[in-house]
């Protein structure tokens, strides 16, 4: 029995250049930076300053104004994603599926962080019988995804993964290898991660943060020579996954194909100072090979490179490892350059502008290019580039040893 | 996609005991893990009660006895993952360990480490706080954590879904093995005892004031514990190969949401029976095949009433063939690693043909009215055990367990 394919048939977007797919796509191929001061808390105390931030969020327009006091940041970005991927997959209602059809994988790992220490503030402020009992649902790491199926009604399936960046990717997979298993007929999958206060301060203090350390720019530049760490952003972003015999049955507009993944677990040791090399390469190997390809059919790389020092540097080397005499000529492209690095949604925001790539054949540049790294010396897209786009390789790496690797081809019947 | 799933090795930490006879013995005795909590100050709360895991010495679980700087949901994961492998008699130099991986579920993760942070924070001001702190909090550090001891490069997730974590992540576990994505897994639950936990049920009302009484009319509550439980999961073929012992198979789940609201359980337990009903489907089987059912059983007025409710919307009002007990009787809800442990136990009650029982049930509850397996355990033939497992936010699941047959 061959694999059951499994396709894209609906997209939605909530990031810091822009809500929706049409407004994503125009900004991510326009080379425009969402990266602006931070306005969500005060920053003055810190040396970094700025976010991926998404100005204009406001859950009403999405959930409407009534019991949504109580919710938090993140859980009120995803619920709204999700309404935004079942309108896009016309799914709305659930006229062609039941509630029970329809699961939800949602990657969020940080996005409870501020909730759990404003709920243990109170406790040790005013003391363990003071707190507020509505604050106490927010504290629970699943409480996005929750939020989100009651928003939508969907009671097939409701899981959260917490592998930090490859969250949103691993979600991807987890949803495909469920709808494989034929226990739903529709997945929303994807991740999400909100601007807290929290995080910011953890990441600047664990000096993370690009210009948290002084003497420093703050910059958000893969591949560039002046990189220097990661710029915290935000998003929700969730695709909704068929087989291709239910996205048939139902007439959906397919957007494109899941045809292959990868997974691979390689820790930073003490030990080895090119640590997450080999892990990397094998889940790349291993999802071009799930996916029934050969190098020579990679169109481009969507590379994870989040303006990090050593890691930019070390995907670059995978990419030598595993491409050889064709490292040189494959396109590689940084979505991250303008959305920041958005944890558990960058996966998802990877895989929605693949898709976007694979039906308008353009590949999104990577902006701040300016200072060549010796280390980093492969073909970077730096402009907008037309080019024919057949399948695209997401890659995917945490910092603490997941890597992930997705490929979204064109859908042919 | 059709590869049998084995269970071949049993690794826990308990309020009532670590390792597996330990464990076992303790569970069909009846032995109950509630005491006054010590590791957090209970002085102002209205509740004082809980299942703490005593004794627990990590340094007893790791190689060379190195201690690296992670926090207690780690230790309690390496702890358990360690003792599952020794069950298994698994020599890890002969293995392929990139064909091997780790699933592990939670609900609060790290938590003492936030906690920990918080206080810092409170009693001597944020610049006081070691940034390395914020990096070992997220939950991912746990799976990370167990790999890297093990030297595991296979898969490696995380999935928290509250009280109901460890059979999601149990599930997931088989999945990979049924798609051949690896040849074993080590799959379960981790979760430290959570102050801040402990406060919001407290602020709930939720927590039993002295002993935790599934079923019973007087139940007053939930007893907040704390533990791990690691299954080593493999392919049959696998296990054949290398003549494990093979305690049990898994041969289906169900998982299902509410999507009613994000504390309260669906007042018809429509997502419970629902979670059910899938893992009786998955598994091919009817509502008489089962005989037994790890009851969520929380011992809240709520839950068992709603999860009787459901049984008997799925096996009928009088299922005569089916006993359910709630070991969460004698080990408090342990929350993430409540249903990993549960399905530890359906694996040895499948295996011994004992049924634990469900402890201070003393008087019945005409709306809590079938067979809880009151006080005192149970020789009785089981093929099948169901586990339930559901958790806040609406997350249901049902795992299916059964007796091993060539």
């Amino acid at each position: 029995m061959g694999k059951k394919r499994i396709v894209i048939t609906g997209v939605s977007v909530i990031s810091p250049i822009g809500t929706g797919k049409d407004v994503y796509w125009k900004n991510l191929t326009d080379g425009v930076s969402g990266i602006k001061p931070i306005t969500l808390f005060d920053v003055s105390k810190f040396k970094s300053k700025q976010a991926g931030e998404i100005s204009d969020f406001d859950a009403k327009i999405y959930l409407g104004p009534k019991g949504i006091r109580h919710i938090d940041r993140t859980s009120l970005l995803v619920s709204s994603a999700t309404i935004l991927a079942i309108k896009d997959a016309n799914l709305e209602n659930n006229t062609v599926y039941g509630g029970d059809d329809l699961g939800i994988v949602v990657g969020s790992t940080y996005g409870s962080i501020d909730s759990i220490s404003s709920f243990d503030f109170q406790s040790l402020r005013e003391g363990p019988n003071y707190v507020n009992p509505m604050d106490f649902p927010n504290t629970v790491l699943n409480a996005p995804a929750s939020r989100a199926s009651i928003f939508c009604k969907a009671t097939g399936l409701n899981t959260t993964i917490s592998n930090g960046v490859t969250s949103s990717i691993d979600a991807i997979i987890y949803a495909s290898d469920f709808l494989r298993m034929g226990r739903v007929k529709a997945v929303i999958a994807g991740g999400v991660h909100g601007l807290t206060h929290d995080i910011f301060w953890g990441s600047h203090s664990a000096q993370i943060l690009s210009g948290s350390i002084e003497g420093t720019p703050e910059i958000c530049a893969p591949f560039d020579k002046r990189r220097n760490g990661l710029v915290i952003g935000e998003a929700a972003t969730l695709v909704i996954l068929e087989t291709l015999e239910d996205a048939r049955k139902r007439n959906a507009h397919i957007y494109a194909e899941v045809t292959g993944y990868g997974t691979a677990f390689e820790p930073k040791m003490a030990v080895s100072e090119d640590y997450q090399i080999h892990g990397n390469k094998r889940a790349t190997l291993e999802a071009i090979k799930d996916a029934n390809l050969t190098l020579h059919d990679i169109s481009y790389i969507s590379a994870n490179a989040y303006s990090g020092k050593y890691g930019d540097a070390m995907e670059t080397r995978v990419i030598k490892e595993v491409f050889g005499m064709r490292a040189n000529l494959i396109p590689v492209t940084a979505i991250k350059s303008m959305t920041g690095e958005c944890f558990d949604a960058s996966g998802a925001l990877q895989t929605v502008a693949a898709v976007m790539s694979l039906n308008t054949h353009i590949i999104p540049p990577t902006i701040n290019y300016k200072e060549r790294d010796e280390e980093c010396d492969l073909n970077y897209v730096t402009e907008k580039t037309t080019l024919p786009v057949k399948n695209v390789l997401i890659n995917s790496f945490s910092r603490l040893g997941n890597n992930s690797a997705l490929i979204v081809s064109r859908y042919k019947q | 996609m059709n590869k049998r799933v084995v269970i071949t090795g049993l690794g826990m930490i308990t309020p009532i005991g670590s390792g597996k006879d330990t464990f076992w013995n303790a569970l069909i005795a009846g032995v109950s893990g509630v005491d006054k909590v010590t590791g957090i100050d209970t002085s102002e709360y209205k509740v004082h009660k809980g299942c703490e895991v005593k004794d627990f010495n990590y340094s007893d679980y790791i190689k060379n006895g190195v201690l690296k700087k992670i926090g207690k949901g780690s230790q309690f994961g390496i702890a358990a993952a360690k003792l599952a492998l020794d069950d298994g008699r698994l020599d890890l130099k002969e293995i392929n360990l990139e064909r091997i991986g780790v699933s592990v579920g939670t609900t609060a993760g790290e938590i003492q480490i936030l906690e920990k942070v918080n206080y810092i924070r409170h009693k001597e001001g944020e610049d006081m706080v070691d940034p390395e702190l914020f990096l070992m909090h997220p939950c991912n550090n746990i799976p990370s954590n167990i790999a890297i001891e093990f030297g595991f490069k296979g898969p490696n997730t995380i999935i928290p879904t509250a009280c109901a974590a460890g059979n999601y992540a149990i599930g997931y576990a088989c999945d990979l093995i049924k798609f051949g994505r690896v040849d074993m897994m080590v799959a379960g639950g981790s979760d430290p005892f959570s102050k801040v936990a402990y406060t919001g049920f407290a602020r709930l009302g939720a927590i039993a004031p002295e002993i935790c009484q599934p079923f019973d009319k007087n139940r007053k509550g939930m007893m907040v514990g704390e533990g791990a439980g690691i299954l080593l999961l493999e392919s049959l073929d696998h296990a054949k190969k290398r003549n494990a012992h093979i305690y049990a198979e898994i041969i289906g789940y169900g998982l299902s949401c509410d999507a009613y609201h994000i504390t309260i359980p669906h007042p018809n337990g429509e997502g419970v029976i629902s979670a059910m009903k899938k893992a009786l489907q998955s598994a091919d089987l009817k509502p008489q095949d089962v005989q037994y059912i790890s009851a969520h059983g929380t011992g809240t007025p709520a839950n068992d009433k709603a999860e009787t409710i459901s049984i008997k919307k799925v096996f009928g009002d009088k299922p005569g063939h089916l006993a359910i007990s709630s070991i969460k009787s004698m080990i408090g809800h342990t929350m993430g690693a409540a249903s990993a442990i549960e399905a530890i136990t359906c694996a040895l009650v499948v295996q011994n043909d004992i049924i634990p029982p469900t402890i201070n049930y003393v008087t019945p509850d005409p709306e809590c009215d079938l067979d809880y397996v009151p006080n005192v355990m149970r020789r009785q033939q089981v093929t099948i055990a169901l586990n339930n497992a559901h958790a806040f936010g609406g997350n249901n699941s049902c795992l299916v367990v059964k007796k091993f047959r060539g």
